[in-house]
C-alpha cells in the first residue's frame, strides 16, 4: 500500500452542447496516508467521480497533479485498483477466474493464482461461489466479488466508485460491515466515493466534503473500530459527525 | 448546431468514397489496366451519361424497381393478414412455425429454377421470386409479432369492449408492427438479391440483365456502372427508408424479437 | 369429439416436451398430405407439380447413381471453404473496426456500400477475371459471409460496457490481452449471430452462383433439371436445401447462439 497525494487538481473540458468550457474540479488538494480510508462525499455533479476517474487514469488531468507513493499517475494500471458501481465482472469467467484475473495478467502460474483467489474469496466469505458465474449471483454477492477481485491484485491504492449504490438498503449495510472487516485485515489505502453521508462516516477515517468541484472541508472520524451498524445507529458521536457532514453537504 | 452536425456527418460518410474514387482515377490509368479487365473512371461516367441519355439505364432501373414494387406489395397484402390470422392462436402459431421457418429458409433464390419452369421467362417469374422472398419472411415475422403480444393486453382490450376489427387495428397490428417492419426489411434484402440473380437468367430487361449481357461483350464499364447503381439503390432504400422505419417502430414500441 | 381432440393435443404436447424433434417434424405432415392430395386431384399438370412419391423415387435414384451425394459434397465443400475464409477474415476485421475509431470512420461507409452491391452482382466481373471455377464461387461466398460477420462483430465489440475494459486495465491487462480476454469473449454472442446470418446468406449465394456459373452442385442440379424440363429434381433440390439448412440452423447454430448468450447472461439482439 502506498500514500496518495493530490495537489491543486483541476479538470476542465469543452462541452460541445453548451458551447463553452466547463470546470468540473477546481483546485482540489488532498493527502492520504498509507493505509488510510478516506470517503469523498458530496451531491451529484460535485466532481467526486471525475476525481476518481482521474486518479484511476481513465480521463486525463488538465491541471495539478496526482502522486501515488510519490510518483505521478499516467493512465490506468494495476497499482490503482477500482471497484465499479456496475460491478464490471467478466460474465464469461467464473467467480474464481474473475478474482484470479489480476494475478493472471501479472503472469502468476495457475496453481498459485488460484490459491490467491481462494484466499481472498474466503476473506469475503464467498468460497462456495468460486465455481459460479456472475449472472448466477445476487447483486450483493457480485459486488463482493468485485471488491476482492480488486484487492487480490494488491494495488497500491483502492478506488471505490459508489460501489454499493446498485444494491438494496439491507444488502448495503451488510456490505459496508463486510468492507470494514476486510479493510481491517488488509489495511489498503482506500478512496471511497459516495453520496450517502451515513455510509461515508461509517466506513472512513476521514471524510472529505466536495461541492461544485471544490473541497469544502475535511472531517476526521475518530470512532473506534471494529464498527457495526447495531452499535453506531445509537452512537451520539456518530450521529453528531453525520449531522455535521450532512449540514456541509446540504448548505453547499 | 444541428444542421451543421448533419452536414459534418454526411461529409465524414462520403470521405472514404472520395478517397476510393480518387485512387480509382489515379491508379487504374497509372498501371495501364486493361479496360477489358477493369474500366477507367471516365469510361464508367461516359457509360452512365450515355445510358441516361438514350434511356436504357433508366429502363433497366425502372424494370427492376417495378418488379420489386409489385412483388412486395402483393406479398404484403397476402402475408400480413395471413400472419395475423395464424398468430392469433398460440396453438396454431406454435404448430405452423416449423413449416414457415422452413419456407422462409428457402425464400428467394432457391425458387428460381422452379419459377422459370412455372412462369417461363420474364416479368412473372421474377416477380414471383420477389413475392416469395417477401411473403414467407413477412408472414413468419407477423406471426411472431402477433403471438408475442401478451394475452393480458388482448384480454384488456376485450374487456374494454374491443370488437374483432378494433382488436385487429388497435391491438394486433400496432403490436406486431416492429416485427413486421423487420420482416419487410429482411425480406426485401433477400428479394433484392434474388431479383439480380433472376434477372441474370430469366429476362431481357433490368439491372441483372444489364450486367450479364455486358459480360458477353467485355464491357466492363457497363458492369461496374451497374454494380454501383445496384449498390446505391439498395443503400438508399435500406438506409433512408427501411432502417429509419425499423428504428422508429422499435423506439416507440420497444425491443424487437428477430426471426 | 372436442374432448378427444383436446386429449390428442395434450398427448402431442407432452410428447414434444420429451422429444422436441417431434415438434419440428410433425407440422410438416399436413403439408405433405395436402401436396399429395393436390396432385392426386389433378389440379396441376404433372409436369408442373409432381407428387411426393415421385420426389422420393428420384431421391433414391440419384443417391443410387451417386450423383446426389457428389453434388451435395461439392456444394457443402464450397460453402465450407467460403464460410471459413469469411469468418477468418471477418472476425479480426470486425474487432479492428469495432475498437478503432479511425478504422471505423474510414471503413464503415465502404462496408455498407459494398454490402449493398451484393454478392450476385459481382458474378459477371468475376467470371471475366477468373472464369467459371472454384475461385469465382469461393469469392462470392466469402463476400457474402464476411459482411454479416464483420457487422455483428463490430456490434458485439462496441456493446461491451466500457467499465469492463477499465476493470481489465486496472487489473494490469495490456491492450493486446484485452482483445483476447475481454473483447473476443464479450463479443462472442454477437459473433455467433453474425456467423448464423452469414451462413444463411452464404448458402443462398452458393446456390445462385451454381445456377448462374456452376458446373456441379445442388444449385446446378436444379437449373440443369429445369433446362431438361424435369420438375422432380428441382423440387428434390429445394427440399434437400431446406432440410439441410433447417437442421444446421435450428439444431446446431441457434442452440449455440442461445447457449453463448444465456451462459454469460448477455443479451443477443
Amino acid at each position: 500500500m502506498k500514500s496518495l497525494t493530490i495537489r491543486n487538481l483541476s479538470k476542465t473540458y469543452f462541452d460541445a452542447y453548451a458551447g463553452k468550457h466547463v470546470t468540473a474540479v477546481h483546485d482540489v488538494s488532498l493527502d492520504v496516508a498509507e493505509g488510510e480510508f478516506v470517503s469523498i462525499v458530496g451531491p451529484s455533479g460535485c466532481g467526486k467521480t471525475t476525481i476518481l476517474n482521474m486518479i484511476a487514469g481513465f480521463i486525463p488531468i488538465t491541471g495539478g497533479e496526482i502522486l501515488v507513493g510519490g510518483l505521478p499517475v499516467k493512465g490506468p494500471g494495476p497499482d490503482r485498483g477500482v471497484v465499479f458501481q456496475s460491478f464490471a465482472l467478466f460474465p464469461w469467467r467464473t467467480v474464481l477466474d474473475n478474482v484470479a484475473f489480476g494475478p493472471k495478467m501479472r503472469g502468476t502460474r495457475k496453481a498459485e493464482r488460484e490459491r490467491i483467489a481462494r484466499e481472498y474469496l474466503a476473506l469475503a466469505k464467498l468460497t462456495e461461489a468460486a465455481g459460479r458465474y456472475p449472472n448466477e449471483l445476487s447483486g450483493g454477492m457480485q459486488q463482493r466479488v468485485g471488491v476482492v477481485r480488486a484487492l487480490a491484485n494488491e494495488p497500491d491504492v483502492l478506488l471505490m466508485d459508489e460501489p454499493f449504490a446498485s444494491v438494496d438498503a439491507q444488502t448495503r449495510m451488510t456490505l459496508q460491515e463486510e468492507l470494514t472487516r476486510i479493510w481491517q485485515q488488509k489495511r489498503p489505502t482506500v478512496i471511497f466515493i459516495t453520496h450517502d453521508v451515513g455510509e461515508a462516516v461509517f466506513l472512513a477515517n476521514r471524510v472529505v466534503v466536495l461541492s461544485k468541484g471544490r473541497k469544502l472541508d475535511e472531517i476526521d472520524v475518530n470512532l473506534p473500530r471494529p464498527r457495526s451498524w447495531d452499535e453506531l445507529n445509537d452512537n451520539d458521536a456518530f450521529k453528531a459527525l453525520s449531522n455535521r457532514v450532512l449540514q456541509l453537504v446540504r448548505a453547499a | 448546431m444541428r444542421p451543421t452536425q448533419h452536414l459534418l456527418s454526411a461529409l465524414l460518410f462520403a470521405a472514404p468514397f472520395a478517397v476510393l474514387i480518387g485512387l480509382w482515377a489515379v491508379l487504374v490509368p497509372y498501371f495501364d489496366v486493361n479496360p477489358r479487365l477493369f474500366p477507367h473512371l471516365d469510361a464508367v461516367v461516359l457509360a452512365a451519361i450515355e445510358g441516361m441519355r438514350d434511356g436504357t439505364l433508366l429502363n433497366h432501373i425502372g424494370a427492376s424497381l417495378m418488379r420489386v414494387l409489385v412483388g412486395t406489395v402483393l406479398a404484403l397484402l397476402a402475408a400480413i393478414p395471413l400472419g395475423v390470422a395464424m398468430g392469433v392462436s398460440s396453438g396454431i402459431s406454435a404448430f405452423l412455425t416449423p413449416p414457415l421457418r422452413f419456407f422462409s429458409v428457402l425464400a428467394g433464390i432457391a425458387w428460381i429454377p422452379i419459377a422459370t419452369l412455372w412462369f417461363g421467362y420474364g416479368f412473372g417469374a421474377i416477380t414471383f421470386i420477389i413475392f416469395n422472398a417477401v411473403f414467407f419472411i413477412v408472414t413468419y415475422n407477423t406471426l411472431l409479432g402477433v403471438s408475442a403480444i401478451p394475452r393480458s393486453v388482448r384480454n384488456a382490450a376485450a374487456s374494454l369492449g374491443a370488437g374483432p376489427w378494433s382488436m385487429l387495428t388497435e391491438v394486433l397490428l400496432p403490436g406486431a408492427l416492429p416485427n413486421i417492419v423487420t420482416g419487410v426489411r429482411t425480406g426485401l434484402g433477400f428479394a433484392w438479391r434474388g431479383l439480380i440473380a433472376a434477372e441474370m437468367i430469366a429476362t431481357n430487361a433490368g439491372l441483372g440483365y444489364m450486367l450479364f449481357v455486358a459480360r458477353d461483350f467485355y464491357r466492363t464499364e457497363v458492369i461496374v456502372l451497374g454494380m454501383i447503381v445496384i449498390g446505391v439503390l439498395w443503400l438508399l432504400l435500406d438506409r433512408l427508408v427501411l432502417a429509419p422505419l425499423e428504428r422508429a417502430t422499435i423506439e416507440r414500441w420497444g425491443m424487437v424479437q428477430p426471426a | 369429439m372436442i374432448t378427444a381432440l383436446h386429449r390428442a393435443w395434450g398427448r402431442y404436447v407432452r410428447l414434444t416436451t420429451h422429444w422436441p424433434a417431434v415438434a419440428s417434424i410433425v407440422p410438416f405432415i399436413p403439408f405433405v398430405l395436402m401436396w399429395w392430395a393436390v396432385v392426386a386431384a389433378g389440379l396441376f399438370p404433372r409436369a408442373f407439380l409432381p407428387s411426393p412419391v415421385d420426389v422420393v423415387h428420384s431421391f433414391a435414384d440419384l443417391v443410387y447413381k451417386g450423383i446426389l451425394p457428389e453434388y451435395l459434397q461439392d456444394s457443402v465443400m464450397r460453402l465450407a471453404v467460403g464460410a471459413f475464409w469469411g469468418i477468418a477474415l471477418g472476425i479480426p476485421l470486425g474487432i479492428l473496426i469495432g475498437m478503432s475509431q479511425l478504422a471505423h470512420r474510414a471503413l464503415w461507409p465502404l462496408l455498407l456500400f459494398f454490402q449493398a452491391i451484393g454478392d450476385i452482382a459481382w458474378l459477371p466481373i468475376l467470371v471475366i477475371w477468373f472464369g467459371y471455377g472454384l475461385v469465382t464461387m469461393t469469392f462470392v461466398i466469402v463476400y457474402t459471409v464476411i459482411f454479416p460477420v464483420i457487422l455483428n462483430t463490430v456490434l458485439g465489440v462496441r456493446s461491451i460496457p466500457i467499465n469492463m475494459h477499465r476493470a481489465a486495465l486496472t487489473l494490469g491487462a495490456s491492450r493486446l490481452r484485452i482483445v483476447w480476454e475481454i473483447v473476443l469473449p464479450g463479443a462472442l454472442p454477437n459473433i455467433v449471430t453474425g456467423l448464423r446470418n452469414g451462413l444463411g446468406y452464404g448458402w443462398r449465394a452458393l446456390i445462385a452462383a451454381e445456377i448462374i456459373v456452376g458446373t456441379s452442385g445442388i444449385g446446378f442440379m436444379m437449373f440443369d433439371a429445369r433446362r431438361a424440363g424435369s420438375v422432380v429434381e428441382i423440387l428434390l433440390g429445394m427440399i434437400i436445401l431446406g432440410v439441410l439448412w433447417y437442421i444446421v440452423d435450428s439444431w446446431i447454430l441457434a442452440p449455440i447462439e442461445r447457449a453463448t448468450g444465456q451462459r454469460w447472461g448477455l443479451v443477443t439482439r
